[in-house]
């Protein structure tokens, strides 16, 4: 089952067609990675799910229900959020901070302790928010996300302003998530080694539209390795080849092959060499995931 | 709206100095007030209690407008301060957020006015007024004093929510305090269309000065029911587009 469903959502600002005609599908119990460079629309979409913006056009489904205005609180009693920046007051403690999301999501007051002690923040419960580090206000805002024991969590780019331990431990925190309490969770980032290293599923926006949506196993497949193969006369070599039912493509100067045993390789060059073709260069190849995100978003990747 | 709201917005307002606000609009009040009883001979404390709330309701033009702007101010920042509309508004409605806050302001205004109808009743006792303790006139006063803040206070929230930068809301506090007073100058068909100027228009004592006996005699006057209503019209205009603004506001 899909815990989210969009169908062709779209989001116009002016006249600027931020998100468009999205397809999300999350399934339930998944580890969802939303990647996208800075700007792609990844928190907009995730605001639209929320019901935080009114999408343009398309429908969202959380849930199995639609996110209309008649049912979107009673949908969102079961989804915990944390977007952009954590919401705080600052002159109230952690736990006070706490005490009103218990109050208005109507959970018990024991969650606030569970919570604290979740994101490892019971130390500091007494301690004014605002006097808390970013680190500390991100896991604040995570417990609060967290307090109702959400089947479903919602977290745009969690580890941003976080020095790499913070990076760690909240990595370390979303990861556990689904084995611990059940939860399905979104996670948005422009980190692709970070979704990597988080996610099960992933999908892929690029200036507001889908270009890859799938298991993270499936994105991997996609770095297969191969050959890459320069002769002396590259047009005749792959109509030669072609005659010999050796597929291949040719891309930047270099033929592109499959990966062959070394026998086989050695047999091809031998073979070119009696038809006058030199080789070159004869390198194997394995294209990286940021390769892919590269290709599949025409940007330059964060790393 | 539900009690559990309204109690929150009482929860969140710990530690903002809400009551130390409240204490000093009524400490200005009371000095501004005894500055003026001071000066005042014995002939014209005859008419004390008149005179006191005479004199009230132009203080109240003068140091309410601002005051009141800054209390919306006070519950509304601490929204924008924490980014807070992104996850309340996961929680409850924007509608409902809003109302909260409304009758937040209400309460706090009504304890206000009680609070300084006791004070100002307990100061004209003790400097010997003649006569009784207008009790009724007092709480009629209290009510009128209310209901143009909650009027002030509605436009105050709605420029507050609108706007993360609270100057909007505290320079408009700032006008409203200058022309609240300035408009008592205006013929009443003018000071109508002055939201501050309800103070003076609405007041419930009126003064006569003759210019021949040059006495002074103050009465006892009901607010026109046609002011009430205008007072009304303004309430309901703020609160609409308020509302209005902050509920179609994307965060």
């Amino acid at each position: 089952m899909n815990i989210i469903q969009t169908s062709d959502l779209c989001k116009q600002y002016g006249g600027a067609l931020r998100v468009s005609h999205l397809n999300l599908s999350v399934a339930e119990g998944s580890v969802y990675g939303f990647l996208g460079p800075n700007g792609a629309g990844k928190s907009t979409t995730l605001k639209m799910i929320l019901g935080l913006v009114r999408p343009t056009a398309g429908s969202i489904e959380v849930l199995g229900k639609p996110m209309d205005s008649a049912n979107r609180l009673a949908v969102l009693r079961q989804v915990g959020s944390l977007i952009e920046s954590p919401s705080y007051y600052g002159h109230l403690t952690g736990e006070e901070n706490l005490r009103i999301v218990q109050t208005l999501r109507g959970v018990p007051e024991k969650n606030i302790r569970e919570v604290l002690q979740i994101v490892r923040l019971d130390g500091q419960r007494g301690k004014k928010a605002a006097h808390y580090s970013l680190g500390m206000k991100q896991r604040l805002g995570l417990a609060a996300a967290l307090l109702g024991y959400p089947k479903l969590l919602i977290l745009d780019e969690p580890t941003n302003g976080l020095d790499p331990a913070g990076i760690q431990e909240m990595r370390e925190l979303i990861c556990d998530l689904p084995r611990r309490f059940g939860m399905t969770v979104v996670v948005s980032s422009h980190l692709l080694s970070e979704i990597d290293q988080m996610a099960d599923h992933v999908a892929i926006i690029r200036e507001g539209e889908l270009v890859f949506q799938d298991t993270l196993e499936t994105l991997h497949s996609r770095s297969c390795r191969h050959l890459a193969m320069k002769t002396t006369d590259n047009e005749t070599a792959r109509r030669i080849l072609k005659e010999q039912e050796l597929s291949c493509q040719e891309q930047d100067d270099y033929l592109i092959l499959p990966v062959l045993r070394d026998e086989a390789a050695a047999k091809l060059t031998c073979f070119l060499a009696r038809q006058h073709i030199g080789v070159v260069r004869l390198e194997e190849r394995q294209k990286s995931l940021e390769d892919i995100f590269l290709e599949l978003t025409g940007k330059a990747v964060s790393l | 709206m539900n009690i559990k709201l309204l109690g929150l917005e009482f929860y969140k307002c710990r530690r903002r100095n809400i009551t130390v606000l409240c204490a000093a609009v009524l400490a200005v009040e009371l000095l501004w007030m005894g500055f003026t009883l001071s000066r005042q001979g014995t002939d014209d404390l005859r008419q004390g209690w008149m005179m006191m709330l005479y004199n009230l309701a132009m203080v109240d033009a003068i140091v309410l407008p601002l005051s009141v702007a800054a209390l919306a101010s006070r519950n509304c920042e601490l929204e924008h301060k924490g980014s807070t509309p992104k996850l309340l508004e996961t929680m409850v409605s924007p509608s409902s957020l809003y109302t909260a806050k409304l009758c937040w302001g209400a309460l706090t205004l009504a304890v206000l006015f009680i609070v300084r109808s006791v004070i100002f009743a307990a100061m004209g006792a003790a400097a010997g007024f003649p006569g009784e303790v207008p009790l009724a006139q007092f709480c009629i006063f209290a009510l009128i004093s209310w209901a143009v803040s909650m009027m002030v206070y509605t436009l105050g929230q709605g420029l507050s929510l609108r706007f993360a930068n609270q100057a909007p809301a505290l320079i408009c506090g700032i006008s409203g305090s200058f022309l609240g007073i300035l408009s008592m100058l205006f013929p009443p068909a003018l000071t109508r269309f002055v939201p501050w100027g309800y103070y003076g228009l609405l007041a419930l004592v009126g003064m006569d000065w003759n210019e021949t006996t040059r006495i002074t005699r103050f009465y006892w006057q009901w607010p026109s029911p046609a002011d009430l209503a205008l007072l009304a019209v303004w309430a309901a205009v703020f609160g609409t587009v308020g509302r209005m603004l902050f509920v179609k506001k994307e965060v």
